[in-house]
């Protein structure tokens, strides 16, 4: 305290003498630094602070310009710095100085005290103004107030328009770092100032950066990289069609032109700017990877700056900048040019397969970041299934795969759970590679057989090669004992059991015992699927499978065969009553009680399957996030998994029931649902055709009326839940789809909205935020008819939709019917030519009621189809299931000698609205269909 | 004031480089190479056409020698120059070079002596004394020669210690690269220079045509089948010159070998490249970004999997790899390994990108295995082995040429050290791509290129001021230079420019036993004491007239007739609507353009080319002054097809 009064009465005496102090005239720096520590001590008492304040201020009243001030600024900044409260004061007193200041050539002094009032975002200054502005820039001033000034272009209020002459100007100015902060000043002007019309402006702010391109200052030349890439943009943003792809591809160009700078800074700038550029023709991207012109890009040139004097582009300046990037000599670029890579290797199909070859190549860099770095970016590429390996390449990443590096392994291990092997030959290379791995690396032998089980999933076919060429390896030798210690046996037991998750009736092309061998590897089995299954699942499935298959294998071969075209002769695969197998089986139930003595065996099948579909429908409304925020395709992969997971069990018991069937439905409707989300909110994803969003949006459709119509005893909660999905389809259609009709579309949701209200009437339950949003919406549109406004409006709701979770209660019952026709290509029905062909078909309709419309569709080359209505009224049987013959008559049937007829049961939706040109006879809602289709064939007896 | 560039070797070849360079009075040799093709004379450049007085020695002709790197091709005639031919000058090269110069000088002289017994040409004494004379430079640091001169070297890759190397003599700037490497290989870095303004360029163009691959795609190939060769138990012999290719391979190698847990050993057969090994560890700053980031943790030419070799392991049993001098499979223990080896088919030996007509290697990159192939009239080897051939090279191929060049945009380039029909098809490249002056001089041409020369003038005080604030215009162009293309309709505007007129507004003045100096615009009038002058320009021109029935056939509805002035100002206000048209009793004032009505029968400014006589006519007289030359044009164009009503 005594120290602090003493430090004070110092300052004042030497700052408000009668007299200027000649200390503080010859070196005042060294006369008022002692009062810094008096401002930055936290226990500054306040009075002090403030009488050192006004003692500061009066200080700056009477002085200008002298470099006094200066020092008195800088301990007023730390003051401001340190102690908010007096902020105001502060600002007060260096504006009036400032005002002070301003008709004078401006100072540093001056800008010392701007920046002081900028601290302070709520003072409207009067200093801060665009006159101000304009005034000291065109001033004569020293050029580091200029740059001072324009690197705080963002402090000050000045118009857009104004601001963009004024760095423009400076964009030519002789100093380079003026120069730079100009451009800095357009890059952040880049940003705020989108709405640029004048193409002539937008143009102008694109040449005087690409000019900067080739300044001699490296920090320029990075700055103008960045001004070119962002105001290129802008310019590719403003034309249109045509225009907008040549102007992407003259800035691709650029860039590209910029990766051989020699500063690695720009180099790296160049790869950033380029990763960020929203399209390219597909011949200039392919050249970055070439150093040869092809001859379609030889002659094509763009608007640019070549070198410091030539105005002309050519689209050979972008050859082979990718793999300068990637072999450059400093990490930080590689980086970047990685990144950009990725980008456009998603984008571009042609690209993605050169990249590869490169990415591949990559792996034999010396820095395990590198090759990380190619790992990653082929693993991106992998998820958005644009990773195309070729045999050659394998030899490549199964290098990595025994990498001395944990990580490199683990990124290749990852990658080649996604890849899809085409042949034979590559599936063996890499299970050798995952074997090779295994035994140099036994430490990673869980994660190992977690990859060599999804690509056993991925691949059933050639996992039932393998297994079949090595099935002797696997037999315990003559003396009985089981190579168990082998990671080979061990690597092909794991791939024996994944395979019946992935094909459903090959189950039996593995022999069953493999199941009992693999029992004896559970533990180290079920480390490596952590996360996915466990023990207790994984030792059920495995004893289901080895025991289903070895009680109905001989049942379950008649008539399959043909199902089956690996299996050659199951006499050598499937011993019926050999002593190891029995023994085998005997060695599964002990293990079993060793293993987990409590597990209730046999397993009921069924309550494993209901609780891993309660667990999908639990999980299901987590993905949405993940949906919102365009991570489609992550989402798609764990959809796909459940879904995966749920077929196992729809191969085992010949009708699988309702809720699992719903379940399915339900998986592949927020799939498509979540595909075309993406589609329509993240429209700058690569580009996707329209037509494939069409087809998308109908087979949508299609998922969610068959979930509506095919499934009764909804409570009013699931019914709900599936009208909000309509909903959402039907919001995003209207926005999206060009082809459909808006008004008719405005109808159908107005309506579903109705039907919402309807349920919700008179009971408990809430109406989402979602539907009360769009309530009110529909509402405000009225009867209007502007149609694009109003699909904009409603596309707001969405906002408010989240997918909640789905909960089963009461019973589902499953629409379903059954057609059988005995019939196929060698024993075909007969017709005579004139005459209507009579087809007799065995119908099985389950859970229909009488008053339901039922229609037998028969359909000739896609387009004649011919309905034929089925009357139930005259039916015995109840609702659960009717059986019945019916000759079903095709009219006029074709000249040809013989023909093929698809048959399918539909359903009319009586709720839909009815079919505007009834067709004469047919159905006049809609038809669902409930049977699937089946075929006939038809042969002309007689000439 | 020219530069002149006299090429006594590396003119249309590869060998003996050497480039005499004279700016303003200056002359610098860069690089003293020898030629390994020649045994006679030509095996040295021809230094007595260096041009020179009757008396003067070289040392008071050349200003000073430049050595850009330690090949013998660059270095190999210099201690004849300095201790045979007398020179005793600076010479500068790197630190590195300066190291490892005299192991090859040595090595080389050892050859030629011990081995094919030459004469002489230098003793180890000459090359001891010559090394003496060395300045060492390092990167980057500029070195001031004598008064005017400063030169500066540069990275360049290649080898270790190689440099590109800028010299300065007044105004007028150079660079010479030597040869450089514009991607980094795994040991040495890519050239790097900065963005400098000069007024020629000499490189290297060794690939003038060559496009090579990825460097990624030779590392692969390379490895793929060392690696199959040793999975099989061969034995893999990489010939290889003992500096640069055989640290860039093992480092390859080493580095392959860790990452796959390969336990079999690598051997460095000869002593110079575990002595060159040395210097590349401590050498370290001139290797590549790689080597330097990884030198904290580890010196990465501390080759962890290379085995100390001994003779008898040559027929050990087992894998192994091993490299041995020299490159080419010429002699030594290269050939004496390759000799067991080569005829069992299991082996590997791989040859270096170039060999030399007459050597194994040479008679090995031909052919297809197996063959033949003898050594000498009384040695014949099978060769069954296989064979693979690098693609390493420490050159840059045509596109980083092109690169070079256009980052550094100088006036001229001369190409050297290259095959002349690859350099004259690189030089036309050059020319139509950046519009720039390329020369292909042969051995003892030279070519003179003119030099920058700058002119100092005082400044008066009002420009000076005038450049201290910015003085923007921003004009719009329809096009410039060749920017808009026919097939290129995405500029179809006029593109809108800005310019900063600060420097352009000032005048340069020059007199009589006077420095010059540069006035501002506004005070030329004043301080040269002349008068304002202003030019007017003025023409007078008939403008034809319709009759009366002619008119109401032409325009049947207007009957009214009006005075010709305010009829031409009705039609120039709908043409010219942008322009301010003032119009007066006598005339119309368009800017500084002034028409009016000219009654004068013999005005002074008539033209008579006007209408057929046939026609009436009403003359028109125009004056404007130079500034709106181009709209008093339009104006008159349209004026004169104009027909106006008869009053």
């Amino acid at each position: 305290m005594v120290m602090e009064q003493r430090l004070l009465a110092d300052a004042q005496f030497l700052l408000l003498g009668s007299q200027r102090h000649p200390r503080l005239l010859s070196s005042p720096h060294a006369a008022l630094q002692p009062l810094l520590p008096l401002i930055t001590s936290p226990g500054a008492s306040l009075p002090t602070l403030s009488s050192l304040l006004k003692t500061l201020t009066l200080q700056l009243q009477c002085t200008t310009t002298t470099h006094l001030p200066r020092i008195v600024l800088s301990l007023l900044s730390a003051l401001s710095d340190h102690h908010p409260d007096l902020r105001r004061e502060i600002s007060l007193a260096v504006r009036a100085f400032a005002l002070r200041l301003l008709p004078f050539s401006p100072s540093s002094s001056f800008a010392h005290s701007l920046a002081i009032l900028f601290k302070d975002a709520d003072t409207s200054s009067d200093v801060t103004d665009e006159p101000t502005f304009l005034s000291i820039c065109f001033r004569p001033c020293k050029a580091s107030l200029r740059r001072w000034l324009l690197q705080n272009v963002d402090k000050f209020c000045v118009r857009p328009s104004v601001l963009i002459a004024v760095l423009l100007g400076f964009t030519k100015d002789p100093y380079p770092l003026t120069r730079k902060a100009a451009l800095d000043g357009l890059v952040w002007l880049s940003d705020k100032f989108v709405a640029v019309e004048d193409q002539s402006l937008l143009q102008c702010c694109y040449f005087s950066a690409a000019e900067l391109l080739f300044d001699a200052e490296d920090s320029v030349r990075c700055s103008a990289v960045r001004t070119v890439s962002e105001w290129g943009l802008l310019l590719v943003e403003s034309n249109q069609d045509k225009c907008k792809i040549d102007w992407s591809d003259a800035l691709f160009v650029q860039l590209c032109s910029m990766v051989r700078d020699m500063s690695m800074k720009v180099r790296t700038e160049a790869f950033d700017a380029l990763a960020k550029v929203p399209m390219v023709s597909q011949n200039v991207l392919l050249l970055t990877l070439t150093k040869k012109a092809t001859s379609a890009t030889k002659e094509i040139t763009f608007p640019g700056r070549y070198a410091a004097k030539i105005y002309k582009l050519p689209a050979s300046a972008a050859a082979f900048a990718f793999i300068h990037g990637l072999e450059d000599e400093f990490f930080e670029v590689r980086r970047s040019a990685c990144c950009a890579l990725r980008t456009f290797a998603i984008a571009y199909g042609d690209f993605a397969c050169e990249a590869v070859n490169l990415l591949m190549d990559m792996l034999n860099d010396d820095s395990v970041v590198v090759r990380l770095l190619a790992l990653e970016t082929m693993h991106h590429m992998a998820m958005y299934d644009c990773l195309k390996v070729q045999e050659g390449h394998l030899h490549m990443l199964l290098g990595a795969l025994v990498d001395d590096s944990t990580l490199i392994r683990s990124a290749a291990m990852k990658i080649l759970q996604l890849i899809r092997l085409h042949k034979l030959a590559m599936f063996k290379l890499c299970f050798e590679g995952l074997v090779r791995n295994l035994e140099l690396y036994p430490q990673d032998e869980a994660d190992l057989l977690s990859v060599l089980l999804n690509i056993g999933q991925n691949h059933g076919w050639f996992v039932a090669h393998l297994i079949q060429e090595n099935t002797e390896k696997i037999e315990p030798s003559l003396g009985g004992r089981l190579g168990f210690e082998s990671a080979r046996i061990v690597a092909l037991l794991v791939l024996a059991i994944s395979a019946p998750v992935s094909i459903e009736r090959g189950i039996c092309s593995i022999p069953p015992r493999m199941y009992s061998y693999a029992v004896t590897l559970l533990g180290r089995i079920s480390d490596g699927l952590i996360g996915t299954l466990n023990q207790n699942d994984l030792l059920s499935h495995l004893s289901r499978c080895s025991r289903f298959s070895c009680v109905s294998s001989s049942e379950f071969f008649r008539g399959e065969e043909s199902a089956v075209p690996l299996v050659k002769s199951d006499t050598s695969l499937y011993p019926k009553n050999d002593g190891i197998h029995g023994s085998c089986s005997q060695r599964l139930l002990e293990l079993e009680r060793v293993v987990h003595p409590i597990a209730n065996y046999p397993l009921k099948i069924h309550d494993e399957m209901e609780s891993s579909m309660g667990n999908i429908l639990q999980k299901i409304h987590s993905l949405w996030p993940l949906i919102r925020c365009g991570f489609a395709d992550e989402a798609t992969r764990t959809l796909r998994s459940w879904k995966k997971q749920l077929k196992t069990f729809t191969c085992d018991s010949s009708e699988p029931t309702a809720e699992l069937v719903f379940v399915l439905q339900y998986l592949r409707t927020i799939k498509l649902l979540g595909r075309v989300w993406i589609r329509c909110m993240f429209p700058l994803k690569p580009c996707f055709g329209v037509r494939k969003l069409e087809v998308l949006f109908r087979k949508l459709e299609r998922s969610l009326k068959e979930m509506k119509y095919r499934f009764l005893g909804f409570s009013s909660e699931q019914e709900l839940h599936i009208l909000e999905l309509i909903l959402v389809t039907l919001i995003l259609k209207l926005s999206n789809v060009k082809a459909c009709c808006p008004s008719t579309n405005l109808k159908e949701i107005s309506s579903v909205v109705t039907r919402v209200e309807h349920l919700v009437g008179g009971r408990s339950v809430e109406l989402s935020s979602f539907v009360i949003e769009l309530q009110k919406i529909l509402r405000e549109i009225g009867p209007s008819t502007a149609v694009l406004e109003n699909a904009l409006l409603l596309q707001k709701s969405l906002e408010y939709y989240t997918l909640r979770q789905f909960m089963f209660s009461g019973i589902l019952v499953h629409v379903a019917a059954k057609l059988d026709v005995y019939n196929n290509y060698e024993n075909p029905l007969h017709y005579v030519l004139g005459l209507p062909a009579g087809i007799p078909i065995e119908i099985t309709l389950r859970n229909i009621s009488r008053e339901s419309r039922i229609w037998l569709k028969m359909t000739f080359k896609e387009k004649l189809a011919q309905f034929v209505y089925l009357d139930l009224h005259g039916l015995s049987g109840g609702d659960e299931c009717r059986k019945f013959t019916f000759v079903a008559p095709f009219f006029g049937p074709p000249k040809a000698r013989s023909f093929l007829l698809k048959i399918s049961i539909g359903m009319e939706c009586s709720s839909e609205p009815p079919y505007r040109s009834n067709v004469c006879g047919g159905p006049k809602h809609e038809l669902i269909n409930i049977s699937g289709d089946s075929e006939v064939f038809l042969t002309r007896v007689g000439g | 004031m020219a530069i002149e560039c006299l090429v006594l070797g590396a003119g249309q070849e590869v060998g003996k480089s050497c480039v005499v360079v004279t700016i303003n009075g200056k002359r610098i040799m860069f690089d003293c190479g020898m030629h390994m093709g020649y045994l006679d004379d030509r095996r040295y450049p021809d230094f007595s056409l260096i041009p020179r007085n009757a008396a003067e020695d070289f040392t008071s002709s050349l200003s000073c020698i430049i050595i850009t790197h330690f090949h013998l091709d660059h270095i190999g005639a210099l201690p004849y120059f300095t201790e045979v031919c007398g020179y005793k000058g600076p010479i500068y090269m790197t630190y590195p070079t300066k190291a490892l110069a005299p192991l090859m000088l040595e090595d080389y002289r050892k050859v030629m002596v011990d081995r094919r017994g030459e004469e002489e040409q230098f003793s180890s004494k000459d090359i001891v004394e010559c090394m003496k004379r060395v300045t060492a430079v390092d990167l980057k640091q500029t070195v001031q020669v004598d008064k005017d001169l400063q030169i500066r070297a540069y990275y360049a890759g290649h080898v270790l210690g190689a440099a590109m190397f800028y010299a300065k003599v007044g105004d007028a700037a150079m660079v010479y690269t030597g040869d450089y490497n514009m991607t980094a290989d795994r040991h040495l870095g890519a050239a790097q220079i900065d963005r400098l303004h000069l007024d020629l360029v000499i490189t290297e163009s060794t690939y003038a045509t060559t496009l090579r691959e990825s460097k990624y795609v030779r590392e692969r190939e390379f490895l793929k089948a060392v690696h199959n060769c040793v999975a099989c138990g061969g034995k893999v012999l990489i010939p290889s010159f003992a500096l640069g290719r055989a640290q860039e391979l093992c480092m390859l190698l080493d580095d392959y070998w860790e990452r796959m847990n390969l336990k079999i050993p690598i051997y460095f057969s000869a002593g110079l490249t575990i002595q060159a090994n040395v210097y590349y560890k401590t050498l370290i700053n001139w290797t590549s970004q790689k080597v330097k980031d990884s030198y904290a943790t580890r010196n990465p030419f501390n080759f962890r999997n290379v085995c100390k070799f001994e003779r008898s392991l040559i027929n050990a049993p087992g894998p192994c790899v091993l490299f041995a001098t020299p490159g080419m499979i010429s002699g030594g223990f290269s050939l004496e390994v390759f000799k067991q080896w080569a005829p069992d088919e299991v082996n590997l030996v791989t040859l270096p990108g170039y060999c030399v007509a007459g050597t194994v290697g040479h008679r090995l990159m031909s052919a297809k295995t197996p063959t033949q192939v003898n050594i000498d009239q009384n040695t014949q080897i099978d060769v069954r082995c296989q064979i693979h051939q690098l693609s390493f090279s420490p050159h840059t191929d045509a596109k980083g040429i092109m690169d070079l060049i256009k980052f550094l945009s100088p006036k001229h380039v001369i190409l050297v050290h290259g095959e002349k029909p690859k350099m004259e098809s690189l030089k036309g490249k050059i020319e139509s791509d950046f519009d720039m002056q390329c020369h292909v001089p042969a051995n003892n041409e030279t070519v003179s290129i003119p030099s920058t020369h700058y002119v100092k003038a005082d400044a008066s005080s009002a420009f000076l001021k005038s450049t201290w604030s910015p003085n923007f215009k921003f004009v719009t162009e329809r096009s410039r230079g060749n920017l808009i293309t026919d097939d290129m309709d995405m500029i179809s505007k006029p593109v809108l420019r800005v310019r900063d007129d600060r420097v352009a507004e000032g005048i340069l003045t020059t007199g009589k036993h006077q420095n010059p100096k540069i006035v501002h615009l506004k005070e030329l009038v004043h301080t040269s004491g002349l008068e304002t002058h202003d030019v007017q320009f003025a023409l007078c021109f008939p403008v034809r007239i319709t009759k009366m029935d002619e008119q109401q056939q032409l325009n049947p509805v207007s009957q009214e007739s009006l005075p010709f002035l305010h009829q031409l100002f009705l039609k120039l206000s709908n043409n010219f609507s942008e322009a301010t048209i003032q119009e007066s009793d006598q005339n119309l004032q368009i800017e500084s353009f002034i028409v009016s009505v000219c009654s004068k029968e013999k005005c002074p400014h008539r033209m008579n080319d006007g209408p057929d006589s046939t026609y009436e006519a009403v003359h028109f007289c125009c004056t404007w002054s130079g500034a709106d030359e181009k709209l008093a044009r339009n104006v008159i164009s349209f004026m004169k097809n104009l027909v106006l009503n008869k009053c």
